[in-house]
């Protein structure tokens, strides 16, 4: 490669103007017209569009392939499914990177590997090395054929969905893969990039057809970006530069893999990985690194310098070789550093916007002394002189998509500012009393509340929850040498057994199963509690081993509405396996209907169910528009011979169970999870429901949920709300009918009013578009928080939520909401038509608040509860001993 | 366009002497400015200090890199551009008048015939 090569879009880039350098061998643009600077800022704002065709692209295939790339590659390369990509690192058998590269896998039997142009040769060379004790292995060089383009920043999903005519963007996770087409030619798709953006595609096109994608997405809005914006706005990213943060140092001696952060993504120790290239060496980094994040520094030999993200503070530019000092100890070098540009913001939080103006920061990356810390002062010596410095985590976060946030040094690390302490205590109390009153007021008779999760409990509902056993304890467990009679820790008692003995009754009563478990306080709680029992019930039988976690779990994806209390970030984490071969929590997604992701798609579920036998099933959801299929997963299971525990957690959808909606335990479910403000009527807290007799080997876990409930989860378990939670069941067991009715009806009225205003309803039109309370109207992306806001000001309580395709939720397109509360206050189809109007007004950016108010203002007495007539004299007696 | 009555170094500062009598003003030529791409940062010496023909006096910065500037002259600062060091976008809109980097008060104004002048620039450019 020793002639300057030229890339398929060499001439397009002279003809928008482009400087060109060479740069590896290759004649690329530096920058165009306006400039890197302008470049950087139109990423960060708009759309960059880069050609990166100069970087080499290996195809892997044939049987050894796999074994091939787990030896030469650090990451662990059977951890990839079809359509997924990861970052790994070509090592040496030192434990230094010979390059660090992308692995893709968009077919199942061909692995594609995209490495650095300036260490191209030198890879091709290490791997046919290796390759001779790999037969059935191919190797080819598809850097010609296969052009590479990257489309970064927060309007690139729009340019890149504007182009498309058929397939799907990869699923809106990073390193998620997929194939479209775009005008007639195929084109492989990966959310990766190299530039911090959370919204970022990379292309693989044909060469032949990579000229018209190019102008096809300049023509969109993207902004064509040179090589000098790709370095900084990587740098901003903090992303590693093969030959600045990997390779060698400016001493010349090779930089440890695990002195770059990304490693620990990067390294894996799988056993199906075997002895791979550097293992030894990289395994005693690793083990180095563990004890220097405890700040235990007697392996520091192992890994004595590390990458870390510095800023300066005074004036000046830090560029690579500078010297970084501690007092006068040399304490390592500047890898990368410039000037960078940054949006001037206004506002805060999710209401953050970018200005027209910028501004300029230095910031750098440097390989540091292992022992130093974030926000450890140093000092860079540029020319001579000393420049101030501070070692700061990032300089950019990505996880508010649509757009990646520039963080500055001087919002770091400020001060903590001291509570300014007001002195006079009653003036506090006056204002707190007044606060709430004013909120109260606001919420229950001024607005209308919308959010799906809530629910006002009735008045007599909220005394009862503040009277006496509020503060006192009542610790209590079966005890099997007195025949399973509770017995209780403390005196003074009676009057709460009583109470939780009426509760069960109640409850199992509306559930319609045998047992019933009420002392969580709530519905994270409830799953936790499950969570636990199931891995104590499943180590019955070996009581000193260390306890084995949940072997596979299937439950809803969160970006398809799964409850993020069944999320292993949620209250799964602690009790899920890893999966050995992906290193990530063993939880397989029930797949969802190609035209509603809202909806299991049942018959999907059967070969997936057959292929990872979960230990566990979690049905339910917090985005719920349709019943769960309980009766077929059963079906499923006993077909398969499966011996998973079915559960559905029923936080949303507890208070519609019956005849309109489902039910669970009839359908076949064995444990029934929820809390019980949602469209339930009671007070915040949370339930376990089972259908195990004692006959049933499964009473052992029933059991285990009891002990986890008390003591495992709860000593006191908040008597207060337990008492208001028994008049709520009341309430429910006796109005549930004409409520649950009603909550169905209304939530299909509105969702038709709302598609009849001309608002985009998701969900299937041939049920009008729900079959529960909730309703979920698409707003255009990254729209929902700024319209959820605007409703807030005209007295509409909603909440923003991210839709199945959306990268999370700061770029949420939707609204939740549920007519469960406003139906309690008797609010009627007609009334929520009337609401439909004024949402629609508010999106159309007109204000409606007095109209609110006054629709507010006919519903503010509660219905389906017992009311104050019948009870007139006992209400009194209560308020006064409140 | 280049500056007719502007003397040039080969390292791409012009001078020329006045508007002040007995004060020459320094700055860099529009090719360096565009060579250079987004300046980004300037470091000037101070009112009082002593410049020397040929001799770097300060560093100007792109993002890419790090330059020094070279003084046509010698003589002493008696002003620097302190808006230039706060803009330093003004190089590329006005690279022969706004961003001009330093008046110096020549100690032999006689340098100023040994530079290069502006064809002789031009012809350099060229050549380059």
């Amino acid at each position: 490669m020793s002639e300057v090569n030229k890339t398929t879009l060499y001439e397009r880039h002279l003809s928008l103007g482009a400087k060109m350098v060479d740069f590896a061998g290759w004649q690329m643009p530096l920058h165009y017209k306006t400039g890197t600077v302008q470049e950087h800022l139109a990423t960060r704002k708009h759309a960059g569009l880069f050609d990166i065709s100069h970087m080499g692209r290996f195809a892997f295939s044939g049987e050894r392939a796999v074994p091939f790339l787990q030896h030469v590659l650090s990451n662990n390369a059977a951890a990839l499914d079809v359509e997924e990509s990861q970052y790994t690192i070509i090592p040496n058998s030192s434990g230094g990177a010979i390059d660090d590269a992308y692995l893709y896998r968009f077919y199942e039997d061909e692995y594609l590997l995209v490495v650095n142009a300036a260490n191209r040769q030198k890879d091709w060379n290490h791997f046919q090395q290796i390759r001779k004790d790999f037969k059935q292995l191919d190797i080819i060089d598809r850097s010609d054929e296969l052009v590479m383009l990257s489309l970064q920043g927060p309007l690139s999903r729009k340019f890149l969905t504007g182009v498309v005519d058929s397939g799907l963007l990869p699923e809106p996770i990073r390193n998620q893969l997929s194939t479209v087409t775009i005008n007639g030619v195929g084109v492989l798709v990966g959310r990766t990039g190299y530039t911090g953006e959370p919204l970022c595609f990379e292309l693989f096109i044909n060469s032949k057809d990579a000229l018209m994608i190019w102008d096809l997405l300049i023509d969109a809005g993207a902004t064509p970006i040179g090589l000098g914006a790709r370095d900084t706005l990587r740098l901003e990213a903090a992303m590693p530069l093969f030959g600045c943060e990997l390779g060698l140092d400016a001493e010349g001696n090779e930089i440890p893999v695990f002195a770059e952060p990304l490693a620990k993504y990067a390294v894996s120790f799988s056993g199906l990985k075997g002895d791979f290239v550097g293992k030894n060496a990289l395994s005693r980094q690793f083990k180095a690194l563990e004890k220097i994040t405890d700040r235990d520094y007697s392996l520091i030999k192992d890994l004595p310098r590390r990458i870390m993200p510095v800023a300066l503070m005074g004036k000046g530019i830090a560029r690579p070789g500078n010297k970084v000092f501690v007092g006068d100890k040399l304490a390592g070098y500047i890898t990368s550093g410039t000037m960078i540009p940054y949006w001037e913001t206004e506002g805060e939080g999710l209401s953050t916007r970018f200005l027209d103006e910028h501004a300029m920061r230095a910031i750098g990356l440097a390989l540091l002394d292992s022992d130093l810390c974030e926000a450890d002062t140093v000092e860079i010596e540029v020319r001579g002189r000393k420049i101030p410095a501070v070692i700061v985590p990032y300089h950019l976060r990505s996880e508010a998509p649509p757009c990646a946030r520039a963080i500055l040094e001087q919002d770091l690390f400020k001060d903590i500012s001291a509570p300014t302490a007001e002195k006079v205590t009653t003036k506090k109390v006056r204002r707190l009393l007044d606060k709430a009153i004013q909120n109260h007021t606001w919420r229950q008779r001024e607005c209308i509340n919308l959010i799906p999760s809530e629910q006002t409990p009735s008045a007599m509902t909220r005394m009862l929850s503040v009277l006496d056993p509020v503060g006192r304890y009542a610790e209590h467990k079966p005890m099997k040498a007195f025949l399973e009679m509770e017995v209780f820790f403390y005196q003074g008692t009676d009057f709460i057994l009583e109470v939780e003995e009426l509760l069960k009754d109640e409850l199992l009563r509306y559930l319609g199963c045998c047992e019933v478990e009420t002392r969580l306080i709530s519905g994270q709680m409830a799953n936790t509690a499950v969570f636990s029992a199931l891995v104590d019930y499943l180590n019955r039988a070996d009581r000193k081993a260390e306890q084995r976690r949940i072997r596979r779990v299937m439950n809803n994806h969160i970006i398809k509405g799964g409850h993020l209390s069944a999320q292993p970030m949620g209250a799964l984490r602690d009790f899920v396996a890893r999966d050995p071969k992906t290193e990530k929590p063993a939880v397989v997604n029930f797949p969802v209907v190609g035209d509603n992701p809202y909806k299991i798609d049942t018959a999907a579920t059967q070969d997936v169910l057959a292929r990872y036998r979960p230990e566990l099933i979690i049905l339910g959801k917090s985005v719920t528009l349709h019943p769960e299929p309980v009766a077929q997963l059963r079906s499923f299971v006993r077909q398969l011979d499966l011996n998973s525990v079915i559960m559905y957690d029923m936080a949303h959808v507890l208070g519609l169970l019956g005849s309109y909606f489902q039910q669970p335990f009839e359908e076949g479910a064995d444990i029934v999870t929820g809390s019980t403000h949602k469209t339930f009527f009671g007070t915040q807290r949370g339930i376990v429901a089972a259908n195990y007799s004692r006959e049933d080997l499964r009473y052992q876990l029933w059991e285990a949920v009891n002990r986890r409930a008390f003591p495992g989860s709860v000593s006191n378990h908040h008597l207060g709300t337990l008492l208001g939670l028994l008049m709520a069941a009341y309430e429910m067991n006796y109005f549930k009918d004409e409520y649950q009715k009603n909550v169905i009806d209304n939530a299909k009225a509105f969702a038709m009013a709302l598609h009849d205003c001309g608002l985009d309803v998701a969900g299937d039109k041939e049920v009008s578009f729900t079959e529960t309370h909730q309703v979920i109207v698409n707003v255009g992306y990254s729209k929902g928080p700024e319209i959820a806001r605007r409703l807030e000001e005209n007295n509409i309580i909603v909440n923003y939520q991210a839709a199945p395709q959306e990268e999370g939720f700061t770029a949420s397109g939707a609204l939740r909401m549920g007519v469960a509360e406003m139906t309690r206050f008797a609010m009627k189809k007609e009334d929520f038509k009337t609401l439909a109007q004024l949402i629609y007004d508010v999106i159309a950016e007109r204000t409606v608040k007095e109209k609110v108010m006054s629709l507010r203002g006919r519903f503010v007495d509660m219905k389906y509860c017992f009311t104050k007539k019948d009870f007139a004299h006992i209400i009194e007696k209560l308020h006064k001993l409140i | 366009m280049i500056p007719g009555e502007a003397r040039y170094l080969e390292s791409h500062e012009w001078v020329i002497l006045g508007p002040d009598t007995g004060a020459a003003t320094i700055g860099l030529s529009e090719f360096a400015v565009e060579q250079l791409g987004d300046i980004v940062f300037l470091e000037l010496p101070a009112e009082g200090d002593e410049v020397q023909k040929g001799r770097a006096f300060g560093t100007i910065e792109s993002v890419k890199a790090a330059s020094d500037l070279y003084s046509p002259l010698s003589g002493q600062v008696i002003g620097v551009n302190q808006q230039l060091l706060d803009e330093p976008e003004l190089f590329k809109s006005d690279p022969y008048g706004a961003a001009w980097m330093l008046k110096v008060k020549p100690a032999d104004e006689k340098e100023f015939e040994t530079l290069l002048d502006a064809r002789q620039y031009q012809q350099y450019l060229k050549e380059l």
